[in-house]
């Protein structure tokens, strides 16, 4: 049984330019233990699918208009209470943000901070929860640790602080860790350090990983299973290692050829023409057609529905699906 | 490390060898203790507190008693201040005055405090209709004219000194909730807030033990603000009669009486006005003072 099954969510903003649909009819499963890497560019709705699911999404002006997401078979993330809801999030759920200088309460010291789902969980005492605390901190590579963990987040350098909450993250042992583009804002030493955190922390704590990135680098090097998405919908899907060798839809082929290291050195490096399109607009057939330069007449159309073409390996691409191309 | 700590009580864990981080408030203390004006004011508005505090005790006469012989003389020994029409020390009545000033100030602004901030934290978090109801709710009572809802408390309850901390209160946490409310949506789109979210804590937790904090800068810099505005109002009310009553004196009873006689004698008016004002200064020095310490932004430094 999976851990985590995600069915047609779909999650619009109702703004004054219209409904914007940002999660649109997004369905994945993530087994107990497995790594699943969600890539896409900015506003591809990677965040929001996480959001959705933590019940983070502000509501209004978000709305989930349907979906459910029923968390180890019983609960549904998406329609249970808040008390439900707390129960689950922070302490078998947790989420790690993508800016560490933002996402530390300023004015609390680091401990205190540190121990809190524990201690609101009810998971052990205060006297215990410090002492675990102080283990988090060690265990995530806090240099002195003990000294430091009555600072305030200011003290801290960003990487410093990015690890802080992973420490907070993974202190209930949750079996699910969303992170949402952990290293983004982090520099690029610290990003590899940050990675092999959570890979190491996996390991022990045989938790699944989402890991939401714009980079394809990393889900290569860490995710099982990867879903790539595009205007809000998953184009492809697929057991990493054949989304990279075996490509079955033109926007996962364009972002890898976007890859600088993956291109020989002194030819110009490719790039997507056109811009992601406005998700406020109906967008009838494939969002990526008028960027893509496979698509036909029939991209245009709908229905455009994420089909399995091999054995866990799912796309969008009508033409891949109808086997007019391969890529 | 973790042996010693695990063989202590909770509430004595102490890190001996930990730097214990520096907090942002203590960071705004250093900020403030460099302002000397503000630094000045404070020492002002504590002795005049305390002495305040401690009139009974400390004012050479009682605020009713009247000296026949001696009415309306000019400051002289065992008048410092001289003495008003029916006799009463001038000097006296200005310390139990300032029980009342500053009571009714800090009172006032504590109710304003209390009701403001709860309202208007739970306006800005939850939103959406709650939000909508809440506000219109303020804009209405903010519509009300002040001085003749005071008139109205004061026609069907009796001129009661408690009346007026529930007049001034009443009409000084519209704004404290309006600036509260604010920041409080502005705080809700915080990452550090989201997070907090995640972690599944509850609503009344985030509201009180993360967001408050934060928002406490401009809370505390308001707060000062309010209490000389409120000691003011306290004053206007005396001096249109519809706050303290004779024989209890206050600032602003007396400002009233020096002005019915300011031509013959002058010293009735100056020495409450000059006290009322100073105290005023001081006040908004002070909140000056703080938020320059608090907003690092804002002040020019």
């Amino acid at each position: 049984m999976p851990l985590l099954t995600v069915n047609n969510l779909r999650t619009y903003f109702h703004t004054r330019n219209g409904v914007v649909r940002a999660a649109d009819d997004v369905s994945f499963e993530i087994e107990q233990g497995e790594t699943l890497g969600i890539v896409g560019e900015s506003g591809s709705g990677k965040s929001v699918t996480c959001y959705s699911l933590m019940g983070l999404v502000p509501q209004p002006p978000g709305k989930i208009e349907s979906g459910s997401a029923i968390f180890d078979g019983k609960t549904d993330l998406l329609k249970c209470s808040m008390n439900e809801l707390n129960h689950i999030r922070g302490k078998r759920i947790a989420m790690v943000f993508q800016d560490p200088m933002t996402s530390l309460n300023p004015y609390m010291r680091i401990e205190d901070q540190l121990i809190e789902p524990l201690l609101i969980h009810g998971i052990c005492g205060r006297a215990e929860a410090v002492k675990r605390g102080l283990h988090a901190l060690e265990e995530v590579g806090v240099p002195d640790a003990a000294k430091r963990i009555r600072s305030y987040p200011h003290e801290f350098s960003g990487g410093m602080r990015q690890r802080v909450m992973i420490a907070m993250a993974l202190i209930t042992k949750p079996e699910l860790l969303i992170a949402d583009e952990p290293t983004t804002a982090v520099d690029v030493t610290v990003q590899a350090q940050i990675l092999e955190l959570i890979k190491k922390m996996q390991n022990e704590l045989g938790m699944a990983v989402i890991w939401v990135t714009h980079d394809l680098g990393v889900v290569a090097g860490f995710c099982r299973r990867t879903l790539v998405m595009y205007a809000g919908r998953i184009v492809e899907s697929a057991p990493t290692e054949q989304l990279f060798h075996r490509t079955k839809h033109p926007y996962t082929r364009a972002l890898q050829q976007s890859i600088p290291a993956l291109q020989p050195k002194g030819t110009e490096l490719y790039t997507i023409p056109g811009a992601p399109p406005d998700l406020s607009k109906r967008i009838d057939g494939c969002a990526f057609a008028p960027r893509c330069e496979f698509a036909r007449e029939k991209c245009g159309k709908p229905p455009i529905e994420l089909k399995t073409v091999e054995p866990g390996h799912a796309t969008a691409c009508v033409r891949v699906q109808s086997n007019e191309i391969s890529l | 490390m973790q042996d010693t700590l695990a063989n202590q009580a909770p509430n004595d864990i102490q890190f001996s060898e930990a730097e214990v981080g520096t907090s942002l408030w203590r960071d705004a203390w250093h900020r403030l203790q460099k302002n000397k004006m503000a630094v000045a004011s404070a020492v002002i508005i504590a002795a005049l507190s305390l002495v305040s505090a401690f009139a009974p005790w400390i004012a050479p006469y009682s605020y009713e008693e009247q000296n026949l012989e001696l009415r309306a003389v000019s400051p002289r020994p065992g008048h410092w201040l001289g003495t008003d029409a029916l006799g009463r020390d001038q000097l006296t009545r200005l310390l139990y005055g300032g029980r009342v000033s500053l009571m009714v100030g800090i009172v006032a602004t504590g109710v304003a405090l209390l009701i403001g901030v709860t309202y208007g934290a739970v306006s800005g978090f939850f939103g959406g209709k709650t939000d909508i109801v809440m506000m219109r709710t303020v804009d209405i009572i903010y519509a009300l004219p002040f001085t003749i809802f005071v008139i109205l408390l004061m026609v069907f309850f009796g001129r009661d000194i408690r009346l007026l901390f529930v007049a001034i209160g009443a009409v000084e946490w519209l704004t404290m909730a309006r600036i509260v409310r604010g920041q409080v949506q502005s705080l809700k789109k915080q990452e550090f807030i989201e997070a907090a979210r995640a972690l599944g804590l509850p609503r009344w937790r985030i509201i009180f033990l993360h967001m408050i904090p934060n928002i406490l800068g401009p809370i505390i810099v308001y707060a000062t603000l309010t209490v000389p505005s409120v000691m003011l109002l306290e004053a206007f009310l005396s001096f249109l009669g519809l706050g303290v009553q004779p024989p209890m004196s206050s600032w602003g009873l007396m400002i009233k009486d020096g002005a019915d006689r300011m031509e013959e004698c002058p010293w009735l008016l100056v020495a409450p006005g000059v006290t009322l004002a100073a105290t005023l200064f001081c006040l908004n020095f002070l909140g000056d003072g703080l938020r320059d310490a608090l907003d690092v932004r804002a002040s020019k430094d």
